[in-house]
This record gives C-alpha cells, sequence and structure tokens, in this order.
C-alpha cells in the first residue's frame, strides 16, 4: 500500500508544528485581496485582442488576425514560408467550426493526424518527424500572450513540444484577460465532466534558453517559433 | 545529505570565488539586467506590494495546514491512479526511487531540472544501477553534467559561472565542431538530447507547486525538456520537497505570475504546466506515475522561527540582490543552495557543524528581505540564526568551534568585512543606539531600533543587530575568544 507510511510522516511534521492535523475544513483558504480577478479586469474583447496581440509579439510570436474565410489561406502561406514537409494535426471536430472542414480533407493523405487509435510509440513518432504543427487552443490570454491547452485523446502532450514549427488556431471569443479566468474555466469544465485531462499546459511563446551566457536562445527543446491565429467569430 | 558542494573551508571558497574574474562579471552582469527585467515585469502588474501579501498569505497558509494538504494531495494522486510516497530522508527517498527504476527495468533516464534531485544526490544513485544511463535535459544541468558533474552556481541559472568557451569545450567531446555561439551550441544539445528523448524509459521531474484538490504538479519552464519528461516515458517520478503545495489551480496560477515575474522577469514563463497520470483515451503521458514527497530537514523548521523559510517559492531573486552573493557567486557558499535562501536553508536542513558560517555571509542590508516576492524575512532569519548559535554557545562549549568559524567569516575575509561594514553602515549608524557589550548579541557595538527605509517594517518588532564600525574592535574581540579557544583546546 503506497500510503502506508504517509501517517508517520504526517503526525510527524504535526507534531513538530505544535499544531493538530485536520482542521483545514474549519480554516479554509480566504484569499486576503481580489488582484487576481480584478487585475486587467472589464475589457472588451476589442482591448483584450490588442493586448494579446502586444504580448505575444513581445515573446516573439507572430501573430494573425483573420476571419472564417481567410483563415485556409493564412495556413497554407504558413505551411509555404515555414517549408513544412511533415506536417501534424490533431483529430478533432474543430474543423467545420473553423470552416476547414474541406482545407482538412485536402490534406488527409498528405499530412499526418495525431490519433486516438494509434499507440504512443506511432503518435510521438509522428510529431517527433513533423517539422509541422498546426493545433487549437482552448483560450489566449492577454496579459502574457499564452495559448493554454488541454491535452486531449486527439491532440496530445507532445503534439506542442516536438514540431519544429507550430500554429495555434484561437478564437477570438476566447481571449481571456488572465490566466485566473482560464483557471475559472478549467475547474468548471472538470468539475461538471465536460473535460477529462491529465494535462494542462500553458505556452508562452517559443521555447527558450538564457543559460549560456544569459544570450536568449530561442528553440531549444520546444517548437523553434510560435504562430497564433485569431479568427473573428463575434 | 549532500546539500554541500566543497569540502574546502569557506573561507578558501571565498577566496577561490574572488579570484574568479569571469565570475564575478557573469553575477554582476546578470544581477544588473535582471534587476531592470524583474522591476519592469512587477512595475507591469502593478499593485506589486498587495500580490506580495497575497503570495506570503498563500504560503503561509499551507504550511500551517501542511499535514492537511499533503493528506489530500496524495488523496488526490491516488484518485488518478498514481501513487505518492512520503520519504523522511533523502535515503528512503532514493531507495524508493531506484526501487521503481528497478521494477520498471528503465535503461534511459531522463531528468529536468530539479534542486530536490540534486539534493538527494539521485544522479549518482540511479547511475549505479547495472545497464542504466540518465541524462540531464535542462540545457544548463546537461552542460554541468557532461562537464564531470560541475556544481550549480545559482538556483535558477545554474551555469552562470561558465562562459562559452568552456561550454563549447564540454560539446567538443561529445562531437560537437561548430563555433561558441550560443544559438549553435543550443541546436546541437537540441538534436543531441532529442535523440536520448525518444528512447527514454522513464522520467524524473521536479515540481514547482503541487495543487492538493485535483492531484496535479505544476512545472514552470522555459526551454520545454520538462514537458518532454512528462510526455515521452511511459514512468514518471516526481521528487518535491513537502513545502511546495498549494490549495488549488487558482493559488497555483497567482504563484507561477509571481515566480516568473521574481526569477527571470517575464509575465509568464514559456512553459507552465499542470500534470498528471495519463487518462483513458490518451496515447503519451505517465502511465506510471509516482510522486516522492521530501521532509529531509524541512521539518526541523516548524514550529521555530525559521518556519517561513518554508515559504520560499525558488525564485532566486533573493541571489539577485545580494551584495556578498555578486563577490562570492555560488561556489562561495558550498550549498546547493546559495545566496540569502542558502544562508538561512542550509542550516536548517543540514545544521551549524557544516553551515554555521553561512549566516554570517551577510551584510544584513535587507536588499533580499526587500525583493522576496512571498515575503520572507530573510535577513531576520539570518540574525536569528547567529543568536541561536550564540544560546548554544552558551549551553555547549563544544560549539565554540562552529561559532568561531562562522564568525570568522565575517571579520577574516577582507571582502565580505569590506561589503557587511559598508552596506550595513550605510545610514543605518545614525540611528543606533549603544549597548553594553554582551554576548547575546554577536556584533557588540549596538542595536538598530528604527532602520532605514530598505529594513521597515520588521525593526518596529525586534531590535537588528548593528555590525562592528571599522573603527571598532571587533576584530580584536574575534582574536581575543580565538585566542581563548585555542587555549581552551590545547588543554583539552
Ligand atoms: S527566499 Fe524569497 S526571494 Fe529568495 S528564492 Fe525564496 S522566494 Fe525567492
Amino acid at each position: 500500500m503506497t500510503n502506508s507510511n504517509r501517517e508517520v510522516f504526517l503526525d510527524k511534521i504535526a507534531t513538530k508544528a505544535g499544531r493538530t492535523r485536520h482542521q483545514l475544513k474549519n480554516h479554509p483558504f480566504v484569499p486576503i485581496n481580489d488582484l487576481p480577478e480584478s487585475t486587467l479586469a472589464g475589457k472588451s474583447q476589442d482591448e483584450l485582442l490588442e493586448l494579446a496581440q502586444k504580448n505575444s509579439e513581445a515573446v516573439h510570436v507572430t501573430f494573425e488576425k483573420t476571419n472564417r474565410i481567410s483563415l485556409s489561406t493564412l495556413l497554407n502561406d504558413f505551411l509555404s514560408a515555414k517549408d513544412i514537409n511533415n506536417l501534424i494535426l490533431p483529430t478533432c471536430d474543430k474543423w467545420a467550426a473553423f470552416g476547414l472542414s474541406d482545407w482538412e480533407n485536402k490534406l488527409a493523405d498528405s499530412a499526418e493526424f495525431w490519433t486516438p487509435e494509434s499507440s504512443r510509440t506511432e503518435n510521438l513518432a509522428k510529431v517527433n518527424a513533423a517539422d509541422g504543427a498546426i493545433g487549437f487552443a482552448d483560450y489566449l490570454l492577454a496579459e502574457s500572450g499564452t495559448i493554454t491547452v488541454a491535452t486531449t485523446p486527439g491532440q496530445g502532450r507532445g503534439f506542442h513540444f516536438l514540431p519544429t514549427h507550430y500554429l495555434s488556431i484561437i478564437p477570438k471569443s476566447h481571449i481571456l484577460s488572465r490566466s485566473r479566468q482560464a483557471m475559472h474555466k478549467y475547474e468548471a469544465a472538470i468539475a461538471s465532466g465536460k473535460l477529462t485531462t491529465s494535462n494542462i499546459n500553458f505556452i508562452t511563446g517559443p521555447s527558450n534558453s538564457g543559460d549560456i551566457e544569459m544570450v536568449l536562445v530561442v528553440g531549444v527543446h520546444g517548437p523553434l517559433d510560435m504562430t497564433y491565429v485569431v479568427v473573428e467569430d463575434l | 545529505m549532500t546539500i554541500s558542494t566543497s569540502d574546502k573551508p569557506f573561507l578558501t571558497r571565498v577566496k577561490e570565488s574572488e579570484n574568479d574574474h569571469f565570475m564575478q562579471q557573469s553575477v554582476a552582469k546578470a544581477q544588473d539586467a535582471q534587476w531592470d527585467k524583474r522591476t519592469a515585469a512587477r512595475e507591469e502588474l502593478g499593485n506589486w506590494e498587495q500580490w506580495r501579501d497575497l503570495g506570503e498569505q498563500i504560503r503561509q497558509h499551507v504550511i500551517k495546514y501542511l499535514p492537511d494538504y499533503l493528506e489530500q494531495f496524495s488523496d488526490n494522486v491516488e484518485k488518478k491512479g498514481g501513487h505518492v510516497f512520503f520519504a523522511q530522508t533523502d535515503e528512503q527517498a532514493v531507495n524508493y526511487i531506484k526501487k521503481i527504476a528497478k521494477e520498471k527495468k528503465a535503461h534511459r533516464i531522463v531528468k529536468s531540472k530539479s534542486m530536490v534531485t540534486t539534493e538527494i544526490n539521485l544522479d549518482k544513485a540511479l547511475l549505479s544501477l547495472p545497464e542504466t544511463s540518465l541524462m540531464e535535459t535542462d540545457l544548463a544541468e546537461f552542460i554541468l553534467q557532461e562537464d564531470n558533474w560541475d556544481e550549480p552556481t545559482h538556483i535558477v541559472f545554474p551555469t552562470l559561472h561558465k562562459n562559452r568557451d568552456q561550454i563549447q569545450k564540454v560539446f567538443n567531446k561529445l562531437g560537437y565542431s561548430g563555433s561558441n555561439d550560443p544559438e549553435e551550441m543550443a541546436k546541437f544539445a537540441r538534436k543531441y538530447l532529442r535523440e536520448y528523448f525518444m528512447q527514454a524509459d522513464l522520467g524524473i521531474t521536479g515540481c514547482n507547486f503541487a495543487i492538493a484538490d485535483n492531484g496535479m504538479i505544476n512545472l514552470v519552464t522555459n526551454e520545454g525538456n520538462a514537458d518532454l519528461t512528462m510526455a515521452i516515458p511511459k514512468t514518471q517520478i516526481v521528487v518535491m520537497g513537502m513545502e511546495r503545495i498549494v490549495p488549488s489551480l487558482k493559488e497555483a496560477e497567482v504563484l507561477d505570475n509571481m515566480l516568473s515575474r521574481s526569477a527571470v522577469g517575464q509575465k509568464l514563463t514559456s512553459y507552465c504546466s499542470f500534470s498528471g497520470p495519463q487518462v483513458s483515451g490518451e496515447s503519451d503521458g505517465p502511465t506510471d506515475f509516482h510522486v516522492v514527497i521530501l521532509d529531509n530537514g524541512r521539518s526541523n523548521a516548524l514550529g521555530t522561527d525559521f518556519e517561513p523559510v518554508l515559504q520560499c517559492i525558488r525564485c532566486g531573486a533573493c541571489l539577485n540582490v545580494c551584495p556578498i552573493y555578486r563577490h562570492i557567486g555560488g561556489h562561495g557558499y558550498g550549498s546547493i543552495y546559495p545566496g540569502p535562501i542558502g544562508a538561512v536553508l542550509s542550516p536548517v536542513l543540514d545544521g551549524y557543524e557544516k553551515f554555521g558560517d553561512l549566516p554570517f555571509a551577510s551584510s544584513l542590508c535587507a536588499a533580499c528581505t526587500e525583493t522576496c516576492p512571498v515575503r520572507i524575512p530573510l535577513h531576520q532569519l539570518l540574525i536569528k540564526h547567529r543568536k541561536v548559535m550564540m544560546d548554544k554557545l552558551k549551553m555547549d562549549h563544544s560549539f565554540n568551534n562552529v561559532l568561531m568559524k562562522g564568525a570568522g567569516v565575517a571579520t577574516s575575509s577582507p571582502i565580505l568585512f569590506k561589503i557587511a561594514l559598508e552596506g550595513a553602515h550605510m545610514g543605518s549608524a545614525p540611528l543606533s543606539k549603544s549597548k553594553e557589550t554582551s554576548v547575546d548579541n554577536l556584533f557588540n557595538y549596538g542595536h538598530i531600533e528604527k532602520a532605514p527605509s530598505l529594513a521597515s517594517g520588521w525593526t518596529d518588532v525586534r531590535d537588528l543587530a548593528r555590525p562592528p564600525k571599522h573603527s571598532d574592535d571587533f576584530r580584536s574581540w574575534y582574536k581575543k575568544h580565538k585566542k581563548e579557544q585555542q587555549e581552551g583546546a590545547s588543554h583539552d
């Protein structure tokens, strides 16, 4: 039983602290202020979009705004600009909502898909070989230029980290002000059973490191560059 | 316990660090650059002092109810199909992890940066297993590993003491033939490590914050290696100090924001991840998920004046403002936890015998306390350490050695002495009042009752011991006691 040593451990620290266990239910955490909620509160979706663009570009993200009609052209431009030959796409039901059903169908033979039916080894091999990924984000955080993605059977963890170039599609209505608002959404979706996931990633620009003489190097383990495409849906 | 990074005496280490001019320049450059970035990031957020109030409150609350939160967290990990092991010592933690590695027949282990695994010397223990290889995958940790396991020098920037030529030489041994350009070298490391990653069967990570109410762990990184460590291998072992816990995703989010701003001046780092064992339908991520919760001396702080040290979120900001760290770098401290936090934490974890000198390696200028995002009264705790050592001295004269060693730190190294005098005396002398010399106050030259603004807030409730003035004879006091000590020793 993995818990066999737990009680001894917890009793010991309670004794050392001089505090009795199991007091928390009468003393739940109540925050001293509402800054996480009130910071950047009350902004319109247009204001959030502007802020998101500014903050995304500050972290080396290529930021595009488009609508459903122009989206497929923009994606094709991305593929040719980055010279992508091994594209990976997620398996999901969002293509139609973004007017991309035809675009996706045309790529069915040439692109790889992260699929729920494939094994770990197969999916990871596909994303490792991919020089480009186009996926969907759950939210975009205006304050920090962060996209958030929960792992799903059709869009696994490795999808966001192994390809060389990465593009993320976000509906404009899903721009939130800060990470607090995203946490509310995820907590609610998990509690209601709408979302079952093992992993949530907050991704802010491309992978980077300052480990060699503090010189900023972009693209150490994850994608070398990031493109966010915000699609008008309001 | 292996938080020691050197067997050499403190003053020898300081001397060596003083002669390492590249390291000194790098630290100074890093401190200055981080100062600007950190300040800008905090200003842009606004209401920084109120954010600190919130950060402090979250951390104090979880430490107060630590057993309850750990219980809730472990229940939730197990509900998700994971396993939790509570380790009172480094040995227990290492044995458990070795057991899992053997059971899983792990041959290729990937690790992402984790101070706590350095603390328990995990890498070497795992490498002692037959047919096992291990790779540190954070770029800095990879460089240290390939440079014959060199010791880290900073908790956020472990290779601050190395220049690009030294790193190029390390990479040459691995077959690299390119230039000393950081980008080119990083690309080489990416390719080299990617090949290893794809074959890895066991991943080991640290944990910035464990989420009590859902059993996830939160990692805050920039490179992406931690996420690959959590995606590719079938088994993941998380090693966390027992204090690294928060009530829910909401408090994790608050602290991630404060950590990113304080550590690297970013609003959020590139990757903030919240993760647990694979769920049905997913194809990557760990199917076997273990969390090792480690005490290893942390509980020494509970119920004592040192309890606030457990609030630490390891942002490294206190290192980045410290005048002593600026001069002696990480290696000078001889602990994997250097700087002001290291000077407070190391003696708590591993005792005064080994680290009693560190609380004296401080100018008590209070810059660390001022910058700490979770309001740990660092310089107050350094003074407290000195006081505890003095009390021990009264009780137990065999403690003389430790104390003298520590007191010697402040006086025998010209550079530390100078910083201590100049730093702490600037503006403080007019506020101090003379007090009769007593052994209770190591610096027997007066107490400060009203501190300058830098240290404001806490002198209202406690006097701050002042270091000696230039002209005063603390050195004589020290010499006299050293002589007595030697005479005492010769009579033993
Ligand atoms: S003591 Fe405070 S400033 Fe220093 S590393 Fe810990 S949280 Fe950061």
